[in-house]
């Protein structure tokens, strides 16, 4: 073998070693772009700042692609650098502000709308309606890491482990969680049901 | 024995959900509940129009959750992906050399104005720096040739003779007074 060939073998080699699966970017924002925006717009609940998070996603995997080890699917590890962004625009001062001016913030009834309607009554739209929206200012009353730990389950619809992953905790405390968040939604759909009574 | 089931029972149900996918673990967890738990809960579910009721209403409730927010998540995404691609040119433009030369023309007739107004001042300021230096030199060189002159004269000016303007009368006169001497 000559020492060309071993010396472009040595390259290719290096270059495969430092190549990681976020090199090609374009695909990977055009495969899952919609979804980290989908869990910014229903965490942050406003327009503007999802939009800007989920930018701030793709940036942050871009510059750290090079600590991605593949010990977790791409998709979690996009989900865990979405869910360490709500975390931190969520517990600023300014988002509590912004929060309660902001023009882009999403209301129950933009949500209420997409509500697909398989029998075309009108009683169980209202019901439907009444329904999602009760879950949806029960979630807003969670504390930040029972809403993440929910929206991951009943949102994203992951798994238990990959939301332990995502979020850090054991499965147990996951599981809990999510106890805790159904508690909520539970005590709310109870009295709003005794008050219908 | 209670007479509904347990919060945790009601939501490992809910958890369990066919429509939800399940981790091995927590799967085999919750299967085992069931085969412990199971005859006895659906039968409950079965026998408590309550609980069988509050399940129905919190899977649906859930799931209508779901089914929006994904729906208006994927309007909203779709609105701001027009706004961008309204904003940004569409990539097959941008590899037209149209596009570039356009670009590059724009680029120079931005420069233009603003290499005329660099080059005015320079001219302007050039020309009398031109003219004024060596003036200025040269009558620095008479002036110091005029003391050079000055200082190295034998005889400092205030003490030299005064020049006679009536050179051959005087001349005669002096020899006449020096005579009477």
């Amino acid at each position: 073998m000559s020492s060309r060939a071993v010396t472009s073998d040595t390259n290719s080699m290096a270059q495969h070693a430092q190549a990681t699966p976020l090199d090609d970017m374009a695909s990977i924002v055009a495969t899952y772009e919609q979804r980290i925006f989908r869990f910014h717009l229903i965490s942050i609940r406003d327009r503007d700042v999802a939009q800007s998070l989920t930018q701030d996603t793709f940036v942050r995997a871009w510059s750290a692609r090079e600590s991605f080890r593949g010990d977790c699917s791409i998709s979690t590890w996009l989900m865990r650098i979405a869910l360490n962004l709500v975390r931190d625009h969520t517990r600023t001062d300014r988002f509590r502000f912004w929060k309660r001016v902001s023009e882009t913030a999403v209301d129950v009834s933009d949500i209420s709308a997409h509500i697909p309607h398989r029998d075309s009554s009108l009683e169980s739209r209202l019901i439907a309606s009444e329904q999602m929206a009760l879950v949806w200012e029960s979630v807003a009353q969670l504390s930040e890491r029972q809403r993440s730990v929910f929206l991951l389950r009943f949102l994203e619809e992951l798994e238990l482990s990959e939301i332990a992953t995502i979020t850090g905790l054991p499965i147990s405390t996951v599981k809990t969680h999510l106890y805790r968040a159904l508690a909520t939604i539970r005590a709310r759909h109870n009295a709003t049901h005794k008050d219908s009574l | 024995m209670t007479l509904h089931l347990t919060h945790e029972q009601l939501c490992d149900l809910i958890l369990a959900d066919s429509s939800l996918p399940l981790e091995g673990e927590f799967q085999n967890e919750i299967h085992d509940s069931f085969t412990t738990d199971s005859d006895v809960v659906h039968a409950h579910l079965q026998a408590c129009p309550v609980c069988s009721a509050e399940l129905r209403s919190l899977r649906d409730s859930l799931s209508h959750f779901r089914d929006a927010s994904v729906g208006y998540a994927r309007q909203e995404f779709a609105h701001s992906y027009a706004r961008r691609s309204s904003i940004a040119p569409p990539h097959s433009f941008l590899s037209q050399p149209l596009y570039w030369t356009a670009a590059a023309l724009v680029f120079v007739a931005a420069l233009f104005p603003l290499s005329m107004n660099r080059q005015h001042p320079v001219s302007n300021t050039t020309t009398p720096t031109a003219s004024v230096a060596p003036q200025t030199a040269e009558s620095d060189e008479a002036l110091l040739t005029d003391i050079d002159q000055k200082v190295s004269a034998d005889v400092p000016s205030p003490m030299e003779p005064l020049a006679d303007p009536t050179a051959g009368a005087n001349s005669a006169t002096s020899t006449s007074v020096q005579r009477i001497d």
